[in-house]
C-alpha cells in the first residue's frame, strides 16, 4: 500500500516497502509513507506497534542494534539512505533526532548546543559559534531562561528545559528533518505545552516526524497522522480526517480508546 | 469501570491493630537494630585492626628513621689533608682522601678525645661520610669541626640495651658524656641498601619502585583501556569475544608468582642482560595489572548510559568521536578506580619480582630503567630476613615509606578521578 497524499512538492523523505526485523521477528511490515517539509507528521499506535522502530530507520539509528535489519528503501531527497556507500554521519547531520527521555550531555549548556556544529566544523571561531548557540537556543525557546547560565551543566536544568536543550542541540546542526520519539512523554503538562508550541514554530523550516502516545498531542501538533498497528501502517492521512472520519475500524477503535 | 472501585477501601482494623501485629512489628524493629549493630561492629573491628597496624608500625618504624651517632671533634687544621685539584669525579676525590690517610686521622682524633675503645666502634664507613662532607665544603679542611658520625651496629645495639653486653658500659659512658645518641637520620631516605644497618637507606628501593610503577602504568593503562573500549564498543559478540572475556577474567585471578615465571621465561629470555631491571619488573607487573584495568574499564564503559551514546550518534558523531568525546570521559572515573586497585596491588607485589632477579643486593640507586634495582616490598622482605636488630627497625621504617608511597599514588589517582567525575 502506497499512501501518497497529494502535494505539489516532492516529498522530503519517502519510505517504500520498509520492513524492519529484530533477528527473525518482524517489527515493521512493509510500510510505505511520504514525509513533507510543510507538515508535522505524527506516528500513533499502541505500544509495540513498530512506530518507534520505523522512526529510527529514518536516520539509521537501528544500525546500532546488533540484530536489527532493514528491508526496502528510504529516500532522502530521492537518495536511498540504505544504499552502500551512504555516509551515516552525514545522514544523521541531515536527519536529527530528539529522544523520549531528555539526554543532555553532562557538559555545559553551551557545550551541549555547540557539540554538533563543532564536530562538523560549521563554525569558524568563537564568535560564530556563540551566534549558532544563541540562535539555536532562541529557536528552541530556551534562550531567555538560560542566557545567564550557559556554563552551567545541561543536566542541572528541569526536565522540560532539558528536552528543549536537546531540541536546540538537534537544530544547531541545521538538519532538514527532525525525528522526535515521544519527546514529551516524560514531561509534565506545562513543559509538554511548551514543547508542542515549539514544534508548531519549527514547522515548515524542518520536516518533523513525531511519535506520540497521546492522541490529543497528535491532534494538536500534527497535520498528517499515520496509525500503526502490529507493525502495519493501518491508515495515513490528514490529521483532522483521521480523528474525525477514520476509514478503518481499527483506527476508529484506537482513537476512541477501545484498545491500546 | 464503576466510580467506587478506585476509591481506597475501608481500612481493616482487624488486621493492623491487633496485639499480634504489634508483636510482629516489634520483632521487625529488633531485627533491624541487630543488623545495624552488627554492621557497626564490623566497621569498628576493621578500624581497630587498622589502628593497631598503624600504631605498631609507627612505634617500630620511628626507630628506623634514626641512627646512633657519635660526636667526634676533628682538628683538620692539624692534619695534612688536601683535595685533589679541581676534579668532578666523586670517586677519585674520595680515593685521594683515603690515600692521604683520612680514615686514620678520624680514628686518631676519636681516640684522642673519646678513648681508643670508642674509636674502634665507629662505623667502618664513617670516614666516607667525612670525605663527602669535605668535598661539599672544602674550607672544612682548615678548621676544627665536630661531626656526628655513625657508630658500628654493635654499639648501636648496646645503646638500645639489646645484646653486646661487653659494649654496654662504653655506650653508657659515652651517652652520659652527651656525645652518643640516637638521632633523626634524614639520610635514610637518600641512601641505598647496605650490609650495615647503620648505613642502610631506602632511596634505592624507592627509586626502583617508582621506575617499576612507571613502566607498569605506561604499559598497563593504555593497553587495558584500549582493550576495554574495543571489547565494549567495537567487538562483535561471538564465541571469540566470549573466549577473550573468560581469559581476561581468569588472568586477573592468576597467582602473582606465575606472572614472575612468565617474566622469567619470556622477558628474560628475550633480554637476558636486563636481569633485575625495573623495565622487566614493570613489564611483568603490567601483565598482572592489565586484566584488572580491562575488567574495571569494561564495567565503567558499560555503565555509560546508552542515551548519551545515542544522543551523540544522532548528531552525526562518528563512532570514534562518540568514544572519545563521551564514553571515555564518563568512564574514566571507573577506569581510574580499577587502575588504583591494580597499581596498589602491583606496588605491593614481591613474588613475581623475586623470580626475575629483583631481590639482588643493590647498593646504588638505579640510574635508569635498565639498571639493576630492587623495589620497596622486596627490600622489606630482604631486611626482615636479617638478624641485626638495626634492620628490624629499618624494616618497619621501610614499611612506612611503602605505605606513604601507596598513599601518595592513590591520592593522585583519587584527585584525578574526582576531577573527571561528572554528575547528571
Amino acid at each position: 500500500m502506497v499512501t501518497d497524499l497529494t502535494s505539489n512538492k516532492a516529498p522530503k523523505m519517502r519510505a517504500r516497502d520498509v520492513s524492519v526485523f529484530y533477528g527473525t521477528k518482524k517489527a515493521v511490515d512493509s510500510v510505505s509513507i511520504d514525509i513533507h517539509t510543510d507538515y508535522v507528521t505524527a506516528f500513533i499506535g499502541p505500544s509495540g506497534c513498530g512506530k518507534s522502530t520505523f522512526l529510527r530507520s529514518f536516520n539509521r539509528m537501528n544500525d546500532t542494534i546488533g540484530n536489527a535489519r532493514v528491508d526496502g528503501c528510504i529516500e532522502l531527497d530521492g537518495e536511498d539512505i540504505y544504499k552502500s556507500g551512504m555516509d551515516v554521519v552525514q545522514l544523521r547531520a541531515r536527519v536529527g533526532m530528539v529522544f523520549q527521555k531528555p539526554n543532555p550531555f553532562p557538559k555545559s549548556i553551551y557545550e551541549n548546543v555547540a557539540y554538533g556544529p563543532r564536530i562538523h566544523g560549521f563554525a569558524q571561531g568563537k564568535a560564530e559559534m556563540d551566534e549558532i548557540v544563541e540562535r539555536s537556543l532562541r529557536r528552541a525557546g530556551l534562550w531567555d531562561e538560560v542566557k545567564d547560565r550557559l556554563p552551567d551543566s545541561g543536566t542541572a536544568l528541569s526536565g522540560g528545559q532539558q528536552q528543549r536543550l536537546c531540541i536546540a542541540r538537534a537544530i544547531a546542526v541545521e538538519p532538514e528533518v527532525i525525528l522526535m520519539d515521544e519527546p514529551a512523554s516524560a514531561l509534565d503538562p506545562i513543559a509538554t505545552a511548551k514543547i508542542e508550541e515549539l514544534i508548531d514554530e519549527l514547522r515548515g523550516r524542518y520536516a518533523i516526524i513525531i511519535v506520540t502516545h497521546s492522541m490529543q498531542q497528535a491532534a494538536r501538533v500534527s497535520q498528517r497522522t499515520a496509525f500503526f498497528h502490529l507493525g502495519h501502517l493501518v491508515e495515513y492521512g490528514e490529521t483532522s480526517q483521521i480523528f474525525t472520519t477514520p476509514r478503518e475500524t481499527r483506527t476508529q477503535d484506537y482513537i476512541t480508546g477501545r484498545y491500546g | 469501570m464503576s466510580e467506587t472501585s478506585i476509591l481506597p477501601s475501608e481500612p481493616t482494623p482487624e488486621l493492623t491493630r491487633t496485639p499480634a501485629f504489634e508483636a510482629r512489628l516489634k520483632r521487625r524493629y529488633a531485627a533491624e537494630r541487630r543488623f545495624r549493630l552488627a554492621g557497626l561492629g564490623a566497621i569498628l573491628f576493621s578500624l581497630a585492626v587498622l589502628l593497631f597496624l598503624l600504631v605498631t608500625m609507627t612505634m617500630n618504624g620511628i626507630g628506623g628513621f634514626q641512627r646512633v651517632t657519635l660526636d667526634v671533634p676533628i682538628r683538620f687544621s692539624q692534619a695534612d689533608l688536601s683535595l685533589p685539584p679541581a676534579t668532578n669525579n666523586l670517586g677519585v676525590a674520595i680515593r685521594s682522601l683515603e690515600d692521604q690517610g683520612l680514615p686514620e686521622v678520624i680514628h686518631a682524633e676519636a681516640a684522642r678525645v673519646l678513648g681508643e675503645d670508642a674509636a674502634d666502634e665507629l662505623s667502618p664507613d664513617a670516614w666516607r661520610i667525612v670525605a663527602e662532607e669535605i668535598i661539599d665544603d672544602p674550607s672544612m679542611l682548615g678548621r676544627d669541626v665536630e661531626l656526628a658520625l655513625p657508630t658500628s651496629a654493635n654499639l648501636s645495639a648496646a645503646l638500645s640495651g639489646d645484646g653486646h653486653a661487653e659494649l654496654q658500659p662504653l655506650a653508657r659512658r659515652l651517652s652520659e658524656q652527651g656525645v652518643l645518641a640516637d638521632r633523626f637520620d634524614p639520610g635514610f631516605l637518600t641512601r641505598s641498601d647496605a650490609t650495615d644497618s647503620q648505613l642502610a637507606g631506602i632511596w634505592g628501593a624507592l627509586k626502583g619502585s617508582i621506575l617499576t610503577m612507571l613502566v607498569t602504568l605506561l604499559l598497563a593503562f593504555p593497553i587495558g583501556v584500549l582493550a576495554a573500549l574495543y571489547l565494549e564498543e567495537y567487538a562483535p559478540r561471538n564465541r571469540w569475544t566470549d573466549l577473550i572475556e573468560v581469559s581476561i577474567n581468569n588472568l586477573a585471578a592468576v597467582p602473582s608468582i606465575i606472572f614472575g615465571l612468565l617474566g622469567l621465561a619470556v622477558f628474560l629470555a628475550l633480554f637476558p642482560s636486563l636481569r633485575s631491571a625495573p623495565l622487566i619488573g614493570g613489564m611483568t607487573l603490567a601483565l598482572m595489572t592489565m586484566p584488572v584495568i580491562v575488567i574495571s574499564g569494561r564495567n565503567a564503559v558499560k555503565a555509560v548510559p546508552p542515551s548519551i551514546r545515542a544522543g551523540a550518534m544522532a548528531l552525526g558523531a562518528s563512532p570514534i568521536q562518540v568514544v572519545f568525546h563521551h564514553v571515555l570521559p564518563l568512564a574514566l572515573p571507573g577506569i581510574l578506580t580499577g587502575t588504583i586497585i591494580g597499581m596498589a596491588r602491583a606496588l605491593g607485589e614481591t613474588a613475581p619480582l623475586l623470580m626475575i632477579g629483583m631481590r639482588a643486593f643493590v647498593a646504588t640507586p638505579p640510574d635508569g630503567l635498565t639498571d639493576p634495582a630492587t623495589v620497596l616490598p622486596v627490600q622489606i622482605f630482604l631486611w626482615s630476613d636479617e638478624i641485626d636488630r638495626g634492620f628490624v627497625e629499618r624494616t618497619s621504617a621501610a614499611i612506612i615509606v611503602l605505605l606513604l608511597f601507596l598513599l601518595v599514588m592513590n591520592g593522585i589517582a583519587i584527585y584525578l578521578r574526582n576531577r573527571f567525575e561528572k554528575t547528571w
